[in-house]
This record gives C-alpha cells, sequence and structure tokens, in this order.
C-alpha cells in the first residue's frame, strides 16, 4: 500500500436541505451511554429456552389448511378449470378459482401484477391456479389432485435476452419489458479514447433462495367485527395490508396486519407474506373461518421470489497508472414472471434501479454509459434479497477491477486505491458525496489487519506436489441507506407513563438483525434512562405508526431518526418539568442514567420517574411522535443523473483462500471484513450482521443457486440448494469504522446489506488469484473453476 | 387408522400416549405435546433444526418415526428448563456472545453443543464445528455459535 | 402428470398404515412374510423417510429392524471384521478396529450426511439403498465385503460384487428380507485404503464423486489394488481396468497417472445438472485414482515414487 495519507481532513459539503435535516437530528454534545453498547437481544431468553414462537409454532386448532394448486406449465393458457370433485370431498370447506374472488386479482409489492388466481392464463412453473381449505392437511391435498386442469401450453421465456426479441412471446400485455434505465455521464467514447487498456467481459449470476430456515406460514383470521386479522413472519406489514384490502374489495382499515418473529427473511418476506396473506384472506373471507397456510421448505423454493439473475456485460477503460476512464455497462436483469420488487418506483426506488445506479462501483470514474433492461421471463420471480440488485453488480465490477489490475500489472489493492470514492467524489449519477465517506479507511483497516502485503507476497504453492496454491482476494463496496422513494417515510411513537416507563411504537419488524433490541436503545439513550425501561410494541398496523418496510437497510437509521424525534417531544415536557422543580434552565439540563441533572453541578438531579410522575400530574404532553422522511431523492428518468439516495454505507473486504488446482475445491482460510457504518448502535449485533452477511456471499460465490430447466426448479429441497454448512465458513474478523453520518441516529448509517456484497467478488477474486481461474458465471463451484483453470491455460507456475 | 401405544421420557418426565403409527416425532412433540421449541426446517434432515437428544445423542426428529422413541428418552430445548429459572451456561453463552439472530436453529444448536459438551467437556474449534456442522444458521456467519460453546465450555469447568 | 403433481405440491406428512417393531429376527422375517412383499423395513429411516414424505415410496407397512438383538456388533473374527446389520455410521466411523484395519471405510461413513444423520443410519441401509455414490457401500465394494441375508427360508451370503443391480436395486428383496452382517477381510500390514470425496460443502452434500482404495504393496510395487467409484455407473462400480493395470507395477507416479487415464476408458458418469457433467467427472476419475492409490499405498507402507 503506497499513498496512505488521504484527504481526510476536507470538510463536509452537505447541502441545505441535508444540513437542516442534520440540525433537526444533532442532540447535545454528551457522550453516549446505551446507544454504542453490545446489550444483550431483548428476546434472547425466549430463543435460547425455545419459548419465542414463530408462525408454524401457533396453535392451527380450529383452522382450516390452505394449499395452493400450482401450475405444472411455464407458460400456457388455461382453458377449463373443473373444481366440482374437490368441492364434494367431506371435509373441503371451499375450493376457489379466479371467478370466486371478491376484489383485484392481483398483488405485488410495487405494481399489482401477480394472480392470487389464475384465471386465463399461467406465467411461471408455480403459479396458483386455484385456492382449497380444508379440515385437514390430507384432505386439502387430496382435493387439490380432484382439481381438473386443461391448459395449452404456450412457448416460454427462459433467457432474459429472448424476452427482447420482436417476436418474442408475450407474457404479459404490456410486452416483456418492464423497466428500460439508462445512466450516462460524460462521454464514454472519449472515455475509452483516452484508455491504455480496454477490457470487455460478461459475468452472469443465477437466481438464489433466499432459504431463510423458517418456512412461510401465513393465519387469516376473520373477526367478529368484521375486519380481517393477518398474522405471519413479514417485513413489510404495511406493504402486506395495501395488498390485501384491494384484494378483498374492503378499505385499508379493515384489515389488520400482525407480525410474528420472523426465522429470518433476507428481503424474502417482504412478498411472500403479501402473496400468502391475499390468498389466506380470500380463503377465510369465503368460509368465515381463520385458514393458516403453511409452505413446505419445496414450496418455499418453487413459489416465493428470488435474487434476481443478471448477465452483465462491462467495458471499462484505465489508464496505465490505474486510472479508470470510461465504464459503459449492460444489465439484462431477469425479472421472471411478476414484477414484485423489480420496477422502478420514481425516482430511484426498485431493485433495478438501484442495480443500476450501483453498477460502477465506489470509483470516481468521469464517463459512464449503463443500460439496464428488466426482462419478464417464464421463471420464478426476482425480489428482494440482502443488496437489492447491488450484489449482482458488485460481483461484475469487483472482478472487472482486477482483471483490469491484472493486465497493467499492479495489484489488487493499487487499482482500488487509485479509483476509490472519498469525500466530494461524484458518482455515476453525478451525485457528489457531501459526508460520511469511509471507503478508503476500510480499505486501509482491511489491509492492516489482513496484512495484505506479506500475504499478498506469500501466495503461490502450498504443497510439493503442486497439486494447492495459495491466494489472496479483496473486493469493495458501497450499499444506500433508504431506498430511493419519495413514499420513505417512517414514522414512530413514544409513550411515557408516569413511573418513568415507555413504550415505543414502531413498524420496524424483527428477523434476527436485532431491530428490537436497537430501537429501545435508541429511545433509551435521547430520553436518559435504560433500555429495560423500554418496551417495544410490536408491529402491528392497528397500533403502530406507518413505517414503511424492514429493508432497504433502513431500520435503524430511519427508524432511529424518527424515535429521536419523538423521543425529543416527551422529553420537552420532562425538561420543562425538571427545570421547574430544580430551578435550574432547561438549557442546563441533561438526562442519563434514569435522572436529569444540571449539567454544571451534576449533584442536582432528579429521578427519571419522578419527574414523569410530576409531568404527567401538569397535563404535560406524555406522547411523542416521530416521522423521519429522508432528504428528497433524485434520478433523472433519461439520463439517471441525480441524488438517489442520500447517504451510502462502505466496505472493504479481503480472504485467503487454497485452490485444489486438479479438482476446483476451495477452502477458504482467513477473513477480514471492514465497514464504515457510521456508527455502531450495538456493536455485537453489528458484527452478528457482518458475519453472517460474509456466510451469505460465500454461500453466493461458491454454491448457491436455483437450477432451472425450462422453467421447472430442479433443487427445490436444501438437498440440492446448498447454503454454506459450519464447517464451510471460515472465522470472520469483522473491523468496524465510524465516519459520522450526519443525518443518522448518532451518526449510523445502514448495515443490514452491505456485509454479503463484497464477500463474493472477494473470494471469487481471490480463486483467481490463487489458480488463473476466473469464474465469471456463478456459482464457483468446483467444476467451474476446474475449467476456469483449463481455459486460462493451468495455474500460474511458479 | 390404527394407533400405536407409546411411552417414554419426555424431558425427564414418563409420558404414555398413544399415536398414529405414522407420526414423527418432531410433530408428536410439536402438535401433538405443544413443545415448539423443535423446529420443523426442511423434514428432510437437511437443516437440523428439528435436533432433538435421543437417549442424549442428537438425531432430525424429523426423520424419526414417534414409535422409535419407546421405552427411551427424549430432550427437547423445553428439557433444559430448571425449576429455579436458572439457565444452563450454553444458554447463558448463546445469549453473551450474541450466537442467536433470528433463533430458528438455536434451539438444535444449544441441544447439539449440550451432547458434544458431555462427551468432550473441552472440544477444540474444529471438534465444535465438525459436532455442530448438522444444524444449518442462516444468519451468524457461525462464529458467534462456535464462540459461545467456547464460553460455555470455559464457564463449566 | 402425477409426477408433476407431486414435484410442486408437498406433504408434512406420511401415510403409513402400521409400524411394526419386532423383537427378533424371526419374528421381522415373519411380518415381513405375512405381509406378501408390502411391507418394508426401516431401519435408520434417514433414506425411507423422505422416500415417504415425496410419496416416491408407497407402503403402507414399516418394519423397524432397529431394535433386533445381536445386530450392532463391531467385531474382528480371525482375518476378517463382521460388522452387524444395525451397525450406524457415527459407530462405524469411531470404530478403533475399523479405522485402523479399514480406514477407507471409517472415512466414508464420517462423511454421510451430519452427526445427527451418522447417529441413525445404518450401513446396511446404505447398501440396500442402492445408490451409485453412498459413502460405506463405495469402501465396502473396494474391501471385497460380502452381505448375510436372512428371509422366512433361510440365510444366503451374496458378494458385494454380485449385490448391486441397478440404481436403487439390489439383491435383497426389500420386503421380504434383512441383512443381518457385513463381512470382510481386514488390512493386512502390507495393505492400506483411503477413501476420497468431492463435493460442493463440506456437510450434508451429495458428492460429486467418490474413490476408495485397497491396495497391497509388494515392496515397493504394487501387488494388487481394488478400486471402487460412484457415481459413475448406476451402481457403485469397480474399476477393474484400473486395478489390472496396476497389478504388479512398481509404485510410481507414472503408473498411477495411467491408472487414471486408464480408469476413463470404462466408467461413465452421467451429465447431472447438480453433481457435475460427464466431461468433469471423468477429469476428476483421473484424479482420485491416482490420488487414491497414492494414499492407500503410504498407508501399505509404500511410498509413491
Ligand atoms: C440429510 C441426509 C444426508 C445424507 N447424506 C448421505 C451421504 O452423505 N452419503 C450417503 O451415502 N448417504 C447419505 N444419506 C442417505 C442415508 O442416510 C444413507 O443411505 C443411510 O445409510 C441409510 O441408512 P438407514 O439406516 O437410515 O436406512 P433406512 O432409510 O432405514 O433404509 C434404507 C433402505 O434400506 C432398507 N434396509 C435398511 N436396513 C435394512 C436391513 N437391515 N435389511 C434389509 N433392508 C434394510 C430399507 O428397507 C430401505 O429400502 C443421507 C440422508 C439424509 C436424510
Amino acid at each position: 500500500m503506497q499513498d496512505k495519507t488521504q484527504e481526510k481532513t476536507k470538510t463536509q459539503v452537505l447541502t441545505r436541505e441535508e444540513n437542516e435535516l442534520a440540525r433537526r437530528l444533532r442532540t447535545a454534545d454528551k457522550p453516549l451511554t446505551v446507544a454504542g453498547t453490545s446489550i444483550g437481544r431483548r428476546d434472547d431468553p425466549l430463543k435460547v429456552t425455545g419459548k419465542l414462537k414463530y408462525g408454524a409454532d401457533y396453535s392451527a386448532e380450529g383452522f382450516l389448511f390452505g394449499k395452493i394448486l400450482r401450475s405444472p406449465h411455464a407458460h400456457a393458457l388455461i382453458k377449463s378449470i373443473n373444481v366440482k370433485k374437490a368441492q364434494e370431498l367431506e371435509g373441503v370447506a371451499a375450493v376457489l378459482t379466479a371467478e370466486d374472488l371478491p376484489g383485484r386479482n392481483g398483488f405485488g409489492a410495487i405494481i399489482p401484477d401477480q394472480p392470487v388466481i389464475c384465471g386465463d392464463k399461467v406465467r411461471f412453473v408455480g403459479d396458483g391456479v386455484a385456492l382449497v381449505a380444508a379440515e385437514t392437511e390430507t384432505i386439502a391435498h387430496q382435493a387439490l389432485k380432484l382439481i381438473e386442469v386443461e391448459y395449452e401450453p404456450l412457448p416460454g421465456i427462459f433467457d432474459p435476452r429472448d424476452a427482447m426479441a420482436e417476436d418474442a412471446p408475450k407474457i404479459h400485455e404490456g410486452g416483456n419489458i418492464l423497466s428500460d434505465d439508462k445512466m450516462v455521464k460524460g462521454d464514454v467514447d472519449a472515455g475509452f479514447a483516452e484508455a491504455d487498456v480496454i477490457l470487455e467481459r460478461t459475468y452472469q449470476v443465477p437466481f438464489l433462495e433466499h432459504a431463510y430456515l423458517e418456512p412461510d406460514t401465513t393465519m387469516a383470521i376473520p373477526q367478529p367485527d368484521g375486519v380481517m386479522l393477518i398474522e405471519g413472519p413479514m417485513q413489510a406489514p404495511f406493504t402486506t395490508r395495501r395488498n390485501v384490502a384491494p384484494v378483498l374489495g374492503v378499505p385499508i382499515n379493515q384489515v389488520r396486519v400482525r407480525q410474528i418473529h420472523m426465522g429470518g427473511g433476507f428481503g424474502g418476506k417482504e412478498d411472500s407474506p403479501i402473496d400468502l396473506s391475499c390468498r389466506a384472506a380470500v380463503l377465510a373471507q369465503a368460509t368465515g373461518r381463520p385458514v393458516k397456510i403453511t409452505l413446505e421448505r419445496e414450496e418455499v423454493t418453487i413459489q416465493t421470489a428470488k435474487r434476481h439473475p443478471m448477465i452483465m456485460e462491462l467495458k471499462v477503460g484505465v489508464k496505465k497508472d490505474g486510472t479508470l476512464t470510461a465504464f459503459q455497462g449492460v444489465i439484462y436483469d431477469e425479472q421472471g414472471a411478476y414484477a414484485s420488487l423489480g420496477p422502478k418506483i420514481p425516482p430511484a426506488g426498485g431493485s433495478h434501479v438501484h442495480a443500476m445506479v450501483m453498477m460502477p462501483g465506489p470509483y470516481e470514474i468521469p464517463n459512464v454509459k449503463v443500460d439496464a433492461y428488466l426482462l419478464y421471463t417464464n421463471h420464478p420471480y426476482g425480489g428482494a434479497m440482502r443488496g437489492f440488485g447491488a450484489p449482482q453488480v458488485h460481483i461484475a465490477h469487483e472482478q472487472m477491477m482486477d482483471e483490469l489490475a491484472a493486465e497493467l500489472g499492479i495489484t489488487a489493492v493499487d487499482i482500488r486505491e487509485k479509483n476509490a470514492f472519498r469525500l466530494g467524489s461524484q458518482t455515476a449519477t453525478g451525485q457528489v458525496l457531501s459526508q460520511s465517506v469511509g471507503l478508503r479507511e476500510t480499505l486501509e483497516s482491511c489491509a492492516d489487519r489482513f496484512k495484505w502485503d506479506e500475504r499478498l507476497a506469500a501466495t503461490g504453492w502450498v504443497d510439493q506436489a503442486h497439486t494447492k496454491r495459495r491466494g489472496v482476494g479483496v473486493a469493495m463496496g458501497w450499499y444506500r441507506t433508504s431506498i430511493g422513494t419519495n413514499g420513505d417515510g417512517c414514522g414512530a411513537a413514544v409513550h411515557l407513563h408516569e413511573d418513568g416507563s415507555v413504550l415505543l411504537y414502531s413498524g420496524i419488524t424483527e428477523m434476527g438483525q436485532g431491530a428490537f433490541t436497537v430501537l429501545p436503545q435508541i429511545c433509551a439513550e435521547e430520553l436518559g434512562i435504560m433500555p429495560e425501561d423500554v418496551r417495544l410494541v410490536k408491529p402491528d398496523t392497528d397500533l403502530v405508526p406507518e413505517s414503511g418496510p424492514t429493508v432497504g437497510s433502513r431500520s435503524t437509521t430511519l427508524m432511529g431518526n424518527a424515535i429521536i424525534l419523538a423521543a425529543r417531544q416527551v422529553k420537552e415536557s420532562l425538561m420543562d418539568t425538571a427545570s421547574m422543580m430544580l430551578m435550574v434552565p432547561t438549557e442546563r439540563l441533561d438526562a442519563k442514567g434514569r435522572k436529569i441533572y444540571d449539567r454544571e453541578n451534576p449533584d442536582k438531579s432528579l429521578d427519571f420517574a419522578a419527574v414523569a410522575a410530576r409531568a404527567m400530574a401538569a397535563g404535560k404532553r406524555m406522547i411523542g411522535q416521530g416521522w423521519w422522511t429522508p432528504p428528497v431523492p433524485s434520478l433523472d428518468g433519461h439520463t439517471g443523473q441525480g441524488s438517489p439516495y442520500h447517504v451510502y454505507t462502505y466496505s472493504t473486504h479481503m480472504v485467503q483462500v487454497v485452490v485444489d488446482v486438479e479438482t476446483g475445491e476451495v477452502e477458504l482460510e482467513d477473513y477480514v471484513a471492514a465497514f464504515d457504518v457510521g456508527k455502531a448502535i450495538n456493536p455485537k449485533a453489528l458484527e452478528g450482521q457482518i458475519e453472517g452477511g460474509v456466510a451469505m456471499g460465500l454461500g453466493y460465490a461458491l454454491m448457491e443457486e436455483v437450477v432451472l430447466v425450462e422453467g421447472v426448479t430442479q433443487n427445490p429441497s436444501l438437498q440440492g440448494y446448498l447454503v454454506p454448512t459450519m464447517l464451510d465458513v471460515p472465522d470472520i474478523q469483522p473491523v468496524i469504522l465510524e465516519v459520522t453520518n450526519e443525518l443518522g441516529p448518532y451518526g449510523a448509517k445502514g448495515i443490514g446489506e452491505m456485509p454479503n456484497i463484497p464477500a463474493t467478488p472477494a473470494i471469487i477474486n481471490a480463486i483467481a488469484q490463487a489458480s488463473n481461474g476466473r469464474v465469471r458465471r456463478l456459482p464457483a463451484d468446483p467444476e467451474r473453476i476446474f475449467w476456469a483453470i483449463k481455459e486460462a491455460g493451468g495455474p500460474p507456475q511458479d | 387408522m390404527s394407533t400405536v401405544e407409546l411411552s417414554f421420557k419426555l424431558n425427564g418426565r414418563e409420558v404414555s400416549l398413544s399415536v398414529a403409527p405414522d407420526t414423527l416425532l418432531v410433530d408428536l412433540l410439536r402438535e401433538g405435546l405443544g413443545l415448539t421449541g423443535t423446529k420443523a426446517g426442511c423434514r428432510e434432515g437437511e437443516c437440523g433444526a428439528c435436533t432433538v437428544l435421543l437417549d442424549g445423542t442428537p438425531m432430525n426428529s424429523c426423520l424419526l418415526p414417534a414409535v422409535k422413541a419407546q421405552g427411551r428418552e427424549v430432550t427437547t430445548i423445553e428439557g433444559l428448563e430448571k425449576t429455579d429459572g436458572s439457565l444452563e451456561p450454553l444458554q447463558e453463552a448463546f445469549m453473551g456472545e450474541g450466537a442467536a439472530q433470528c433463533g430458528f436453529c438455536t434451539p438444535a444448536m444449544i441441544l447439539t453443543a449440550t451432547a458434544l459438551l458431555k462427551n468432550n467437556p473441552d472440544p477444540d474449534e474444529g471438534e465444535i464445528r465438525h459436532a455442530l456442522s448438522g444444524v444449518i444458521c442462516r444468519c451468524t456467519g457461525y462464529r458467534k455459535i462456535v464462540q459461545a460453546v467456547q464460553t460455555a465450555a470455559k464457564a463449566r469447568s | 402428470m402425477a409426477l408433476a403433481f407431486e414435484k410442486l405440491h408437498w406433504h408434512s406428512k406420511l401415510e403409513v398404515a402400521e409400524y411394526l417393531v419386532p423383537a427378533s429376527l424371526t419374528e421381522a422375517l415373519d411380518m415381513l412374510a405375512s405381509h406378501g412383499g408390502k411391507a418394508r423395513v426401516i431401519a435408520g429411516g434417514t433414506d425411507v423417510i423422505p422416500e415417504l414424505r415425496s410419496r416416491k415410496l408407497d407402503v403402507s407397512v414399516l418394519v423397524d429392524v432397529s431394535r433386533l438383538p445381536d445386530m450392532d456388533g463391531i467385531e474382528a473374527d480371525g482375518d476378517d471384521i463382521v460388522i452387524g446389520g444395525g451397525v450406524t455410521h457415527a459407530a462405524a466411523a469411531a470404530s478403533p478396529l475399523i479405522q485402523d484395519k479399514a480406514s477407507a471405510l471409517a472415512t466414508g461413513c464420517g462423511w454421510v450426511g451430519s452427526p445427527q444423520i451418522r447417529n441413525v443410519a445404518t450401513l446396511a441401509g446404505n447398501l440396500v439403498s442402492g445408490q451409485p455414490a453412498a459413502d460405506a457401500s463405495v469402501p465396502l465394494l473396494a474391501l471385497d465385503a460380502e452381505v448375510t441375508i436372512a428371509s422366512a427360508k433361510g440365510e444366503r451370503v451374496v458378494p458385494l460384487s454380485e449385490f448391486f443391480l441397478g440404481l436403487g436395486q439390489t439383491a435383497l428383496d426389500p420386503g421380504r428380507e434383512i441383512l443381518t452382517s457385513i463381512r470382510f477381510q481386514a488390512l493386512a500390514d502390507n495393505q492400506g485404503s483411503a477413501y476420497l470425496r468431492l463435493a460442493k460443502r463440506k456437510a450434508l452434500n451429495l458428492p460429486i464423486l467418490v474413490c476408495a482404495v485397497k491396495a497391497t504393496a509388494d515392496g515397493g510395487n504394487i501387488a494388487s489394488a481394488a478400486i471402487a467409484l460412484g457415481p459413475v455407473a448406476p451402481v457403485p462400480f469397480r474399476e477393474r481396468a484400473a486395478e489390472e493395470f496396476v497389478a504388479g507395477k512398481p509404485a510410481t507416479m507414472e503408473t498411477l497417472t495411467q491408472a487414471g487415464e486408464t480408469a476413463t476408458a470404462t466408467c461413465n458418469p452421467r451429465d447431472s445438472l447438480l453433481r457435475g457433467s460427464c466431461d468433469y467427472r471423468t477429469e476428476m476419475v483421473k484424479v482420485f485414482v491416482r490420488r487414491g492409490l497414492t494414499a492407500a499405498l503410504a498407508q501399505a507402507g509404500c511410498t509413491v515414487k
């Protein structure tokens, strides 16, 4: 590493809007006491004793079992459907087809283009053509078998590039191109003319399954007052409610959605619960009885959303010294059968636009052009999965950086150091990074901890027989906080009681990431009490304010801000009251450790509870409401220029591998992952996100792939769909850096998704560094590595 | 359909009941006996979330016909509960190390580790990883789980 | 169409009418006989239960042999090792006798599934399931094991070379017969064995390729070798051509490399979307035969030059 001194001193350059927002958040300059500490997770005692209830753990007594008849065809017209025999089976309460639906026959997180029950046509193997509710699971199953459906198969599309052909069969009426986006900055032709080296490469990634351990479950329970209660594990209760209501043909306030603790989500439980909830709800409405739908593992894989596959064509120009001059990219982003979370929500929402924006990587490049196509096919559909389009494009740009470095004969770290974002850099959308840019710091500390230079020098043969080679790899990454839509607001409420205890109302869900621990921590910090004084009210659309979905690494940051603002309102009551009680002006008061005290004379203090009681008695405001909307995003529809996301998290990963060059097997030996997170509100929970994210990125690199043949999933079970086991994941060393985000709670930025993003290309790069085998089509399983080494003419011979 | 009479020791207590012959242990525990700490994640032995101890040995309850429990001792996560409400060192360590995220694999991890520490009170990292390799965790990356088992081993000795 | 239906709609429950737990071998055989082939033996159940759940297997009666007496021994009998029909992979992998005198088998059993699976799954079940890359079957084939099969009519002994008939098919009638023991020669001092396995992850994984080798050294020469591979054919496969090629030859890298090449001529792995292409696995056969022989010879006290 040369050039270690960086311009860290360069000052922040916030816009006026950002400044105003930052001012609202700024806290008195006192050291944090609760935020920033690794308190244990709130629900841990329930988890380690097995008492925490997940969806399937709720008794289904009195419930009907709901089941879905799935299409065996990838693309076909439904000619006729006969449910008579199924209806006549004893124990069957309802058999529904499209004709029986009361309201809108469509759902979707962004566009309601997926039929609750297909009426005229099916678009993927697994599409729902009829619903059954029966007294037992076995009867429901038998009933499904008795339904007679006559199909007229249509030609299917299984490659997104085929979807663009003029004469391609139309999967949806509006055609197969769901979105066609562009990002243009500078002049790529001029940029290529300046380049000393230009490389063109194509990278390809498959469908991925979230493989959350808990299979999906939803319960729809009609209430005596006509309200439809939906309960289940889900990341987006409000989006679910927004879909169930029109499907039932009722106003939104007639649907109540309650979240049950999730056994993992990773973005997948953003839209599968919409699917199951709509279907359970129509069955419950038709029968007047509670209905439970639980998917078997194989059904989860077949039916629910996946990570989008992409084919990414890159052409990148670079000068001899490693300076990037031009980046041109084309993305064929495969949406599959339904829109799910792919399409654009202006200005910069939806996974597709996000992928486009992230595609050139966290590098300063003067000339950029990206064409991104989002295409329907007759495959399962792409939704959100931990990174929302970003993991895919990182796999492309981070491999390209290594390929360029190799071509130039410089190191993988040097080329990144040359181009990495710094404070004030301009991104490919023309956004000036005004604050909190710790990318270079992550590179530096990762290299230090990993001992990059030493390890790089020590790579080579491991054994005398020359069968195994050791190598190192690096990858960097960036990821937004927030989701790039205008409607990214987030609400919270804080209720203070006369004994000093607090109820916190938030619609952010818990799936293992620790939100139910971190959010009370923020509330307690702001009020000067302990986390255990704050009880969190679980997401329930009847009780908590609209908070948006728990996605986009937005929970801690956006909800954290909303909580701070809500807490401030009651804190004002407390401070006013304490000021009168202590005869000290409010500006001198602070709260900490359940005490409110005079900063200039800390002995002069009051118990928090006593002040709360007095405030209540005095009729002061005891309820705080907070609403936070991040800076308004922008992205020009034609040029892709603007400021789509207000702040980014940055990261560098380094890994050492050993490759068996005769078989293609890989062993991971060491792993260091450094992050600029703004502020670690709960370092231990954060480490957990990092370690788990890296493991997931490892799966993407080495083994994960939903294998499809003519639209049929070949590996629906966990026997065929492989995720890393305890023996596959090395000890991951997290490095946490804090470059304050002026617009986050105590400086925090989002972290949920970032960790798995650079992990995949870091590993792929290490394999190539070790063996010459560069795998441009994932996963890099032993076979692909083997052939890649062959294609490269064998491993390095030194 | 016929039923089978079954008696076995469950978490230290004798139970006798009749079950359908094709009942799987995971369903008997969860649906029949309300012990939902045992999870069904894949129903084919690939995820390990359904792990229980049969005579002290970890097994996938999703692959075990309930009849196989006849006359034997079944321990589920609920069986670690003590009357005074205190927790086992492993449970404490899982909390202390942050080894549980979504928590779905946690009961299985703790039970499997319980069996390991009984046979091998001072396992090294490799032994821990091998012993626990039959339970998939999708959240943690496993590091904190390994650390928790190490911490518990120290606390016990 | 029916199959397509089962592949898209899954069950949590099984459908089996009777579950019988015999107390003796005779009783077990009687139970099987009285159901005229409609009953099925269950041991650990790790193959049977998933097949019942996916409705691949359709039987109405299960006969549980896991509690039969005298089925869980692992013993030396003269020069032989005898393994009971109820022995689990965990027991076999942990047995000092097998580790010492049949290490390929200990290694293979130690690879099966996960600890949870190995704690219940049996070697007998592994054999009877008749899968070409089964982790106990392949080393047992290289060890020239034979199995004892009991039925209401009596007992018979079948060498493994005649046991595997096709994918999922063996010489044992699963509705009428019970495998009671497995027997093979313990390794002598001038013999060694090895088991190699290639997979996409390190636990809970179906192998891309496995290879078991038993080698007998004669000074610096290879006296003889047994090489078993899977899945390169519908059944666990003995690589006779390579065995013949190495017999009597000096233990040099050249010999072993050529043995690998020879092996590719006779084995025939399928193209599999999940496990790997024929071309790749053919390449791996070369590597594994060479490496397997090297390791087995090393154990036999013969260093390959
Ligand atoms: C998650 C998982 C992972 C696995 N991984 C592996 C692996 O890595 N490698 C591998 O080789 N296998 C693997 N298997 C398959 C399986 O575990 C093995 O084949 C195992 O050895 C089967 O033994 P069992 O006792 O469970 O057999 P069962 O399922 O009880 O029986 C299997 C077959 O054998 C018959 N049978 C059993 N015992 C007898 C007997 N004594 N006499 C006559 N017939 C009998 C049964 O009727 C049935 O046809 C895996 C299975 C699972 C569920």
